[in-house]
């Protein structure tokens, strides 16, 4: 459910870093608790957005939400398949269904996110119990 | 009691029907058709398009229902404005038919105030008839406003009134003015199958309507792939062989086939002898009334669109009213706080009152309930879960301030709320009040009752 390869942050983001680019998505945790996937916003592209920030807004048939970003840098990319299939997500949150690559400047951020096995503890200890 | 109406509009139409039903014996002077506007290139010619658009729309989306659709649906736009015409057509000999019933005196041709008690009418021969009056009730509304420097022509320039008459489908439309009309208009074309874009100055779609609205709205306008420029303007309009080129003031250049300019309406009250009878006008030419609707002239009153204000037909038919009313010597007085409003784009828009940033501007203190379509069985059951209640109450009275409404049948749940505010209930009385399941009506109770944080289908906060 939580891939070690990634980082997470605790709003139920992911993000995974090449280089300069950080490709985030949201976790299995949140798309199972979002239900159905019915739109995911494009964010403004060239747009900084800074960690712990609103990245975009995914609205499932139970809410909208915020994708919260667990990065600070610059949109560069969306995942323009999400815009006529935003059901990816619930099935493939972590490969096909990316959300949005950021470019960072400063990965010293990654540091302050969590692992897989810390976020899964997070989510089980914490957050269902709430 | 002779009292003479200029414009049978939703404003006039209505008077004159008040006045006869007091016995008055009522002239109504029209010089284009009964029903005004409202009828002929507002509000009704525009339902029927969306009409149109929105069973398009469901049979494009009926597999999500389940419905397998064999061979291709499109729009055959001869067809849609033909049905438009019948519909529009039904409505005119109703009002017609109420004159008849009420003994109004329907007279065609255009009408020109000479004397405080004297009217003359032009007809379309150009012949004229003086008509002897006691009471004048001006009810001649408004037209779309224009940029001067680039007027109507009705082929690459289109106003409100041509976009309710299309002989085609343009492949790419711009819409200047991202208010009501354009973007109405926006969802209609764009579901017929224009790429459409919109310029609005102002930095929010709607920008009349609760900023959570509007951006609520938006969202759908993204979804639906309209485009929308927001604190933008434009520069400059080139008008080619094959279309427009319109400079902005992004320093971006858009084309487009037409352009639709959708930036206002301004009011009808030149050339109609108001200098005549000295009736005083303000900045924008809009007559100027008192609460009774009366004008500075004695027996003249003025209402609808042609008075300024907030341009709704159902406003102008109470202002009709409250002056038919007052020229029969009575004292109406119209309550402007209490109007509701309907947007129908996709979806809809009901508001009513204080917006929230208005409540807050007026230092209120208030209370904000909301509760989302989607967490409505019904909105689910319809398909139909992209919306929002917002109730505005005061701390103190529990009285609603305003309400807003987006989201499917937004533009009749509203009323509800306007009833409630008419009569000074509480949210508790909406909350109390039970509510049909399942209905779409329900999410209003639920925001009453989240107002005080107890909505029953909402998360604990």
């Amino acid at each position: 459910m939580y891939p070690d390869n990634l980082k997470y942050h605790k709003e139920h983001t992911w993000v995974k870093v090449s280089g300069n680019k950080a490709t985030v998505g949201i976790t299995f945790y949140a798309q199972e608790s979002l239900g159905d996937i019915v739109y995911v916003d494009t964010p403004e592209m060239d747009s900084s957005v800074e960690a712990g920030t609103e990245l975009t807004q995914i609205e499932s048939t139970k809410a909208t939400s915020s994708v919260i970003s667990p990065v600070s840098g610059t949109v560069v990319e969306f995942n323009e398949d999400l815009g006529d299939s935003p059901e990816i997500i619930n099935e493939d949150s972590y490969e096909k269904g990316w959300v949005a690559i950021i470019e960072v400047e400063d990965d010293s951020e990654l540091e302050g996110l969590l692992d897989a096995d810390e976020y899964e503890k997070y989510v089980e200890d914490e957050v269902k119990l709430k | 009691m002779k009292v003479t109406i200029l414009g049978a509009g939703p404003g006039g139409y209505v008077a004159a029907l008040k006045a006869a039903q007091m016995g008055a014996d009522v002239t109504v002077i029209e010089e284009s058709e009964v029903g005004g506007t409202c009828l002929n290139w507002g509000c009704i010619p525009t339902k029927t398009l969306i009409a149109s658009a929105e069973v398009l729309h469901k049979t494009r989306n009926a597999k999500s229902f389940g419905l397998e659709l064999e061979g291709t649906i499109s729009p055959n736009i001869e067809k849609i404005v033909e049905r438009k015409n019948k519909v529009v057509g039904t409505q005119i000999k109703g009002i017609r038919g109420l004159f008849k019933s009420w003994g109004v005196n329907l007279v065609e041709g255009r009408g020109e105030i000479v004397g405080p008690k004297k009217i003359k009418v032009t007809n379309k021969e150009g012949s004229t008839t003086e008509i002897e009056t006691d009471k004048i009730i001006i009810a001649t509304g408004s037209k779309p406003a224009q940029i001067p420097v680039f007027p109507f022509d009705g082929e690459r320039i289109l106003s409100s009134d041509h976009a309710i008459n299309p002989d085609s489908i343009p492949k790419s439309l711009l819409i200047v003015g991202a208010g009501v009309i354009g973007c109405e208009f926006a969802f209609i074309y764009k579901e017929f199958g224009s790429e459409v874009t919109m310029v609005e100055m102002m930095p929010n779609a709607v920008s009349t309507e609760d900023e959570e609205i509007s951006a609520i709205l938006e969202r759908e306008l993204k979804k639906n792939k309209i485009k929308l420029l927001k604190e933008t303007s434009v520069e400059k309009v080139d008008v080619k062989g094959d279309g427009v080129s319109v400079q902005l003031s992004n320093g971006k250049t858009v084309e487009a086939e037409k352009v639709l300019v959708s930036i206002g309406r301004a009011v009808n009250s030149k050339n109609i002898g108001l200098e005549a009878v000295g009736v005083n006008t303000g900045q924008r030419g809009e007559i100027i009334v008192d609460s009774s609707m009366q004008t500075n002239v004695e027996g003249i009153y003025a209402i609808g669109d042609v008075v300024g204000g907030i341009m709704l037909a159902h406003l102008a038919s109470t202002e009709g009213m409250a002056a038919a009313e007052n020229a029969m010597g009575g004292n109406s007085k119209v309550n402007y706080d209490v109007v509701p409003a309907a947007i129908f784009t996709s979806p809809e828009i009901g508001s009513v009152g204080l917006r929230e940033k208005q409540a807050a501007e007026k230092g209120l203190k208030y209370k904000v309930g909301r509760f989302q379509f989607r967490g409505l069985g019904k909105a689910h059951a319809m398909g139909e879960i992209v919306g929002l209640f917002k109730i505005i109450a005061d701390q103190e009275t529990d009285k609603i301030l305003g309400a807003h409404i987006i989201g499917a049948h937004a533009s009749d749940l509203i009323h509800e709320i306007a009833l409630a505010m008419e009569k000074g209930l509480t949210v508790k009385d909406i909350a109390h009040t039970i509510h049909s399941h399942p209905t779409l009506a329900e999410g209003i109770m639920e925001a009453a009752e989240d107002v005080h944080d107890a909505a029953i289908h909402a998360p604990k906060k």
